[in-house]
Order: C-alpha cells, then structure tokens, then sequence
C-alpha cells in the first residue's frame, strides 16, 4: 500500500511550480516551466518556409517539433542528441500541439518548436508541452486553447497526480499516465499510459489529470497575464 | 538586418562609439547562477547580456586511454541549441569552434590536475563531462561559455562509488583560464560584441588567458595587425582579473 508520498505531498497535490515566458528573445515566443525538480525550456520559431520541401501541404501549415534532454539532466550522462525516446517525445508533442494550434491559418508554411529538458525528475514530457504551449501563446500565435497537461498514475493502489522519479521507480508498482488537456474544450490531445490499471481506475486517474490540469492552467493565464503586463508597461 | 542598419553601425564603428553606448572594451553585464540542474554534479547558468547559456559537468568513471593510463579525462562539448537560433549554419559552425576552444582554454591552462583523477592507473580514471548549451545567442558565444563552464567547475561536487563524501574537482584557482573576444569592425577593436556587432565584424580574436595565454583562435575572414593582436592580449589580462574574482566571489560563498 502506498498511503504516504515519499515527498509528504497529498495524493491530488502538484509539485512546486514556476512558469515564465519571452525568456529567449531571438524566438518568435519562448517558456520555461518547472515542476519540482523538472525543467523544460520551450522555444518557438515561425510561421516559416516549409524546409524540407516535401513536408509542405498546401492546405494549412505543419509543426516539426524536436525535444531533446541535456547531458547533464538525468543520473547517468545522456548522450547528446536525439535518441529513440526523444523522437517519440517529440511526436507526441508535435500532435498535440496541432490539435491547439489552428494551422490552416498558416498554409504552405512550418512552425519549428523546440523544446529541452534541463533537469529531469519524472514528467518531462507533460512539462514539455506545457512549456511549448505557452511558448506558442507567447508567440502570439492563434490557438483554440492552452494546453495544460499533467503525468497522473498508480501507485501501488492509490491514484495520484504529477509523480516524481522516486514515484516512477517504487518497487509496488507504478503506472504511468500522461495526459494532456486543452482544458476550456475538454479534449484530451495527448494520452499514454506504461503499466497496468482497471477501467475503473483508468477513469479516476482521469478525471483527476483533469483536476490537476486545470490548477496548471490557472497558472499559464496568470503567466500570460504578467507578459502582457509588462510589455504594455514597455 | 537592413541595410541602413548595417552602414550606421560601421559608421558609428570608425568613431569608436558603440550602438548601445559602452566603451569599446566595456563588457555587457553578467549574470551568474549556479546548481541550476539538479543532477548536474556542477552546474552554472550565464546571461552576458541578451547571451544566454547553460552548463553542466558530470564526472564519471571509465577507463584510461592507453597513452595516458594515469590521467582523467576532460570532455568540453558545446551545443548552439535550436532553442537560441533557428538559423542552421550558425549553429554547426559555432557548435564545433566553440567547444573546441573553450575545451583548448581549460585543458592548456592546466586549469583541472588530470593526475589527480586517476583511481587506479591503467584501469580506472574519471572523466570530466562539461556540455554547455546556448539558449539564446545574443552574440559572443566564446566568452559566455567559457564563464559558464568555469563556473560549473568551480560549483562541482561529485561522488564516487564506495564513498560517503562529495569531493570538489582538484582545480588550481592560479590557472583559471578566463576567455576575452575581440571582434574587429574597420579598424575599430571591441570587446565582447553583440549580435549585431558580430554580424558586422570583419574579424574576431579570442583569447584565453590564465597566468599565461593559453589559447588563441582568429575568426572571420578580416585580419589583424601585430599590435592589435598585442592590445587585445594587454586588455584580455586585465579583464582576466575582473571575471575571476566575479567567479570566485561568486561560487565559493
């Protein structure tokens, strides 16, 4: 039985958040987020010339996403560059930000976001995206919603939100369940799951990602709001 | 850039006067935070005005290399990251030089005592891993790396299997390698240029110094005279001092 966190955090409770934007001035928009002791920066270049040529369609606009970990980010140093894990990543991303994105504003034309892991403690996919959002929101691009997104899973038998490392790794048994919302429409854009759960269960930790993506949310307005703040202030 | 833009600041380059006001070897400020990176045994992250980077050192057991079975091993590896410029030329090229020259600095200076990284020789040594990641290039790369890397040197303390303690790396404060760029535009000589002034520049001179000078790279497809290449050497010994004692003051507290 899991019944305490190894952190002392309540089972719906969100690591320690800190979110900024228009941190990389040579992007078209830029976000940094960070949960606990996970960290991604996110930059955003275009709408740009479709490079290579044959991605281009000729009916909305593509989004080429790279995500990648720095060698310093993780226990054992990870070789620099894109890996198997990281092109999947990348994938994921790049998906749901096209569902958020409204991409037949921008035909013919690509939208490069990138996004690196600075340190990784569990979650580095649903930071990233979270980071890529507001990078997108930052660049002003038009958007049907912000996308919050939130690794909720299993743990022994208790479902709880935004796990950690120490989480992943208990010996009980852990499941995995990234998930991520645009939450004003309620659409799931980003779904995956490492483990094993019960239909029942599979619906609570969803509903519960639902939960926790809405507190991220909250902060990504507010994150906005201030950006907004500050440059009307000049 | 425009055109307009462009002949402006080489204008303003023959007067000696410098777009955003500072003197021709004025550097831009410097921020400097370290154990940014949770894993990271050493970590340090560098804004040199709108440059910003990231570095991290890891040590790590391997084995020797054969011609060198009783040293450690140092590993400076630079990354223009897409997240600092979507232009794909620039990042290749300033990718490889400035690892290359920031890696000469701190192995030439002797700035780290590789000897004293070896565990058992022939078979066990430690490598030192330092990879540093432009966030954003706001021009001069050179000197924001090289601040960086030193930086997560300085704040480093790793372990080793089978003991308790963390250990500092054996580094030599007297040899601290600390990297000055130069970019030359007409004949004008500025320190530390920006993105703009680096677009501009007709040559580039960087140069490490720590007691002596330990590493030099010309760039850029301009020259030097003799007594330029002497004037910048002069300046990169007196702003030595000033970014030491920044680093030192600023990761020993």
């Amino acid at each position: 039985m899991y019944e305490e966190r190894f952190d002392g955090r309540k089972f719906d409770e969100l690591r320690p958040i800190e979110l900024e934007t228009g941190i990389i001035p040579n992007a078209n928009g830029s976000a940094r987020f960070k949960i606990g002791g996970t960290e991604a920066i996110a930059a955003v270049y275009g709408p740009a010339e479709v490079k290579p040529k044959h991605l281009e369609r000729s009916d909305r606009g593509i989004i080429v996403c790279k995500y990648d970990m720095m060698p310093f980010s993780v226990p054992d140093r990870a070789k620099p560059g894109v890996d198997r894990r990281d092109m999947e990543i990348s994938l994921v991303i790049s998906n749901a930000l096209s569902r958020a994105i409204m991409l037949d504003e921008f035909p013919k034309s690509m939208i490069s976001v990138y996004v690196y892991i600075t340190q990784a403690d569990a979650g580095t996919r649903c930071a990233s995206l979270t980071a890529a959002s507001m990078a997108c929101a930052d660049a002003g691009l038009p958007m049907r919603d912000l996308i919050a997104a939130v690794a909720v899973g299993k743990i022994g038998d208790s479902i709880v939100a935004d796990l950690s490392k120490a989480e992943e790794d208990y010996e009980g048994g852990a499941t995995d369940i990234p998930i991520a919302f645009l939450p004003s429409k309620d659409e799931i854009v980003l779904l995956q799951l490492d483990g094993e759960v019960s239909k029942e269960e599979l619906k609570k930790a969803i509903e519960l990602g639902r939960k926790e993506a809405e507190k991220i949310y909250e902060l990504e307005k507010a994150a906005l709001k201030r950006r907004f703040m500050y440059e009307s202030k000049g | 850039m425009s055109i307009e833009n462009y002949s402006y600041l080489k204008e303003l380059a023959m007067g000696g006067l410098r777009l955003d006001q500072r003197g021709p070897f004025q550097r831009r400020k410097i921020t400097l935070r370290t154990k940014v990176s949770n894993h990271a045994d050493g970590s340090a992250y560098v804004e040199l005005g709108e440059t910003k980077v990231i570095a991290g050192v890891k040590v790590l057991p391997g084995e020797p290399y054969p011609d060198r079975p009783d040293e450690g091993s140092l590993n400076v590896n630079f990354e223009a990251s897409e997240l600092s410029s979507n232009y794909p030329a620039d990042r290749i090229i300033y990718s490889v030089e400035v690892g290359r020259v920031t890696d000469r600095a701190i192995r030439e200076s002797k700035f780290i005592d590789m000897k004293k990284l070896c565990i058992t020789p022939g078979s066990k040594v430690l490598f030192v891993f330092i990879d540093i990641y432009a966030i954003n290039n706001g021009g001069n790369l050179l000197d924001a790396a090289n601040i960086a890397a030193l930086a997560a040197i300085l704040d480093a303390n790793y372990k080793v299997e089978g003991k308790e303690e963390t250990f500092k790396l054996p580094f030599n404060l007297d040899n601290m390698p600390i990297s000055s760029t130069f970019v030359k535009i007409g004949d004008a000589i500025f320190l530390d240029a920006n993105s703009l002034e680096e677009n501009i520049s007709d040559a580039r001179l960087s140069i490490g110094v720590s007691r002596g000078i330990n590493s030099m790279q010309k760039g850029g497809t301009g020259y030097f005279k003799e007594e330029e290449i002497e004037r910048c050497v002069d300046e990169a010994f007196r702003y030595k001092e000033e970014i030491k004692d920044m680093l030192i003051g600023k990761t020993e507290r």
